[in-house]
């Protein structure tokens, strides 16, 4: 089970990372081909495994400029399928708006997934139980987990490539604030807020690891990130046994120096590699896939120097 | 209307404890059980069923918490916004005087975090480059130790609204201005509302279906605001794009509320249905009930006006 299997370890006990980088230049493409042969070079233990994926799902967005794309979605669950888990199921607590099924419907999920009232659970609305965090970062302690999230075998993290206007770049790990629930909550979840962005999503992270993480950069969103931004054509999708390390990764690819945003540099004692030696890479290099993303004053900081 | 009908989906899913789950089958929790019966309560196509109503009931005034607060789900330690909902849904029903009361106290002693004296020195030392927003506005929030937002305070005022006068002390009077002016304050510069950040960075928010409705419901006394008319364009001219039930519902209710014309509800939202069963969602069942009846409302409106031109 992912949630019992979460595992802190110091970055020098942990074993090398393995990031995978695609080229896709567009969502018309076949995704579940392209994603299968590369899920392939993982050895992924899902045969038999109730798999969740968690896509950024944060509001209607008939262009799905903000939100993960539907189309990837779809191919992923078909991937996994085609490596033997015995379901996969898509689940999404979006942050902001309380109508999922206006998200859903707005993004067209269920041409990709259907039926979609089987595959698709709303984890805002979801059964909760408590849940002990295995970190104290924040003050939290404690935080009401759904039922849907902490009964998967298997949870694949499955964000869009954004900037982000509070924290710099919204990726796998903070893609994980999507799983505590708005029924406990609210919309916005305010107390992640209010205990910090950055010692909340290490606490999230800590508790419920994402096994995988799958970003859908083929068109990402640079500037004033995670809504308002533009979009930014990159091309490609990052994967990883590692959260941190495909989030350094992506940072990278984004000309940004991951050791600066403040919750991947955090992560990367704990949860995951941020070091590019401890990251082994397949497919594309960050180099050849580089597209440096615009991004809000406040985060200039953050830019690599000469966008390398 | 859809089928099977909310009305029915409703009798039908009530689960054997009297509460309702946020879905069909799910364990009862105290939002979706509050709207389930307001929603049972306003239903015009039928007489609310005794039997049902009092099992629910029931159900609220057992997970009410000692301090008067309800927390989500039964069991839970800490109250929140629900307690708005649980209190307008027993004081409609009736026979529960002692809980409502209980309730309103709670919720007047709650107060959001931002206006409390580190928020303020903070604000004072450091001011915000990000927010644009007056902090000593404050509604409610979501879950204590938190920041006012549109929703949990339009709930909060819908609840108020809702009582009679003798019931608010100069205190609730208080709580209730200061709550409107938080909406006003939060409004995004076109009209309508996000959750709760008209300006970020300088850029205009984006207003969203749910909060617009919800905030304009609870101001519904001010309708000659230019706020409101301009939130009220904002919501007509986006009403068509509007792609999920509950959101329609929410819109289709609010415009009622005002008075302006809309298409039937049930036309809407068949389509939607035969899509996604509207996910056997408890909450958008129950708020597709109170837009229809908000839309009875509006016809009846009309007609008592007509009568006595």
């Amino acid at each position: 089970m992912s949630f019992a299997q979460a595992s802190l370890m110091p970055s020098f006990t942990r074993p090398p990372s393995h990031v995978a980088i695609v080229r896709c230049d567009s969502y018309e493409r076949d995704l579940g081909a392209l994603l299968f042969e590369a899920l392939r070079q993982f050895d992924l233990p899902v045969g038999g495994k109730k798999v969740l994926l968690k896509p950024n799902f944060i509001e209607p967005d008939p262009n799905c400029v903000i939100n993960t794309h539907p189309a990837v979605v779809g191919a992923v669950r078909e991937a996994f399928l085609r490596l033997g888990a015995q379901s996969v199921r898509v689940a999404e607590g979006p942050g902001h708006e309380r109508d999922t099924e206006a998200i859903v419907e707005t993004i067209r999920l269920r041409d990709f997934l259907s039926p979609l009232l089987d595959l698709f659970v709303d984890l805002n609305l979801d059964e909760v139980r408590p849940v002990n965090l295995r970190t104290r970062a924040s003050k939290l302690k404690q935080l009401y987990l759904p039922r849907t999230v902490l009964e998967a075998d298997y949870i694949v993290s499955l964000p869009k490539l954004k900037t982000h206007h509070w924290v710099g770049a919204t990726l796998s790990l903070k893609n994980m604030f999507g799983i505590v629930p708005g029924c406990c909550y609210g919309w916005p979840k305010n107390v992640l807020h209010w205990v910090g962005v950055t010692p909340a999503v290490l606490d999230i992270n800590s508790t419920v690891r994402p096994d995988f993480a799958i970003v859908d950069g083929i068109i990402g969103m640079e500037g004033n990130g995670p809504i308002q931004g533009s979009p930014k054509p990159s091309g490609v999708l990052i994967l990883g046994d590692d959260p941190v390390a495909v989030d350094a990764t992506c940072a990278r690819v984004m000309g940004l120096v991951p050791e600066r945003i403040d919750y991947l540099a955090k992560a990367g004692a704990l949860l995951g590699h941020l070091n590019p030696g401890k990251i082994r890479q397949l497919g594309e290099s960050v180099a050849s896939v580089r597209t440096p993303f615009a991004v809000l004053p406040a985060f200039h900081k953050l830019v690599a120097a000469n966008g390398k | 209307m859809p089928n099977p009908e909310p009305l029915e989906f409703l009798l039908t899913n009530q689960n054997s404890d009297g509460g309702w789950g946020y879905h069909r089958a799910s364990p009862s929790a105290v939002e979706p059980t509050a709207w389930a019966l307001s929603a049972l309560i306003s239903s015009r196509r039928a007489p609310p069923p005794v039997e049902v109503c009092a099992r629910a009931r029931d159900w609220l005034l057992q997970a009410q918490l000692t301090d008067g607060s309800w927390p989500p789900f039964p069991g839970q330690p800490q109250g929140c916004w629900v307690t708005s909902i649980a209190s307008e849904a027993l004081h409609l029903l009736g026979g529960a005087q002692n809980a409502v009361e209980r309730g309103l106290e709670w919720l007047l002693k709650e107060w959001p975090a931002e206006g409390n004296v580190w928020w303020r020195l903070r604000q004072t030392l450091i001011p915000s480059r990000v927010l644009r927003q007056n902090s000593s506005l404050r509604g409610w929030n979501w879950t204590p130790g938190t920041a006012s937002w549109v929703e949990p305070t339009a709930y909060a005022l819908l609840f108020l609204r809702s009582l009679p006068s003798e019931m608010l002390s100069p205190q609730a009077a208080k709580r209730r201005s200061l709550a409107e002016r938080m909406l006003y304050d939060r409004m995004c510069p076109g009209g309508g509302w996000n959750n709760g950040n008209p300006l970020v960075y300088g850029v205009a928010g984006v207003p969203r279906f749910g909060p617009t409705a919800w905030a304009l419901l609870a101001l519904r006394d001010h309708p000659e605001r230019a706020e409101i008319q301009m939130s009220l364009e904002w919501l007509k001219g986006a009403y068509s794009a509007i792609q999920g039930a509950a959101s329609l519902a929410l819109a289709h209710r609010c415009l009622a509320a005002y008075g302006h014309p809309v298409s039937p509800l049930a036309s809407a939202l068949g389509e939607l249905y035969s899509h996604n069963r509207f996910f056997e969602n408890v909450l958008t069942n129950s708020w597709i009930i109170l837009a229809v009846n908000e839309e009875g409302n509006g016809a009846a409106r009309s007609a008592g006006e007509a009568a006595t031109r």
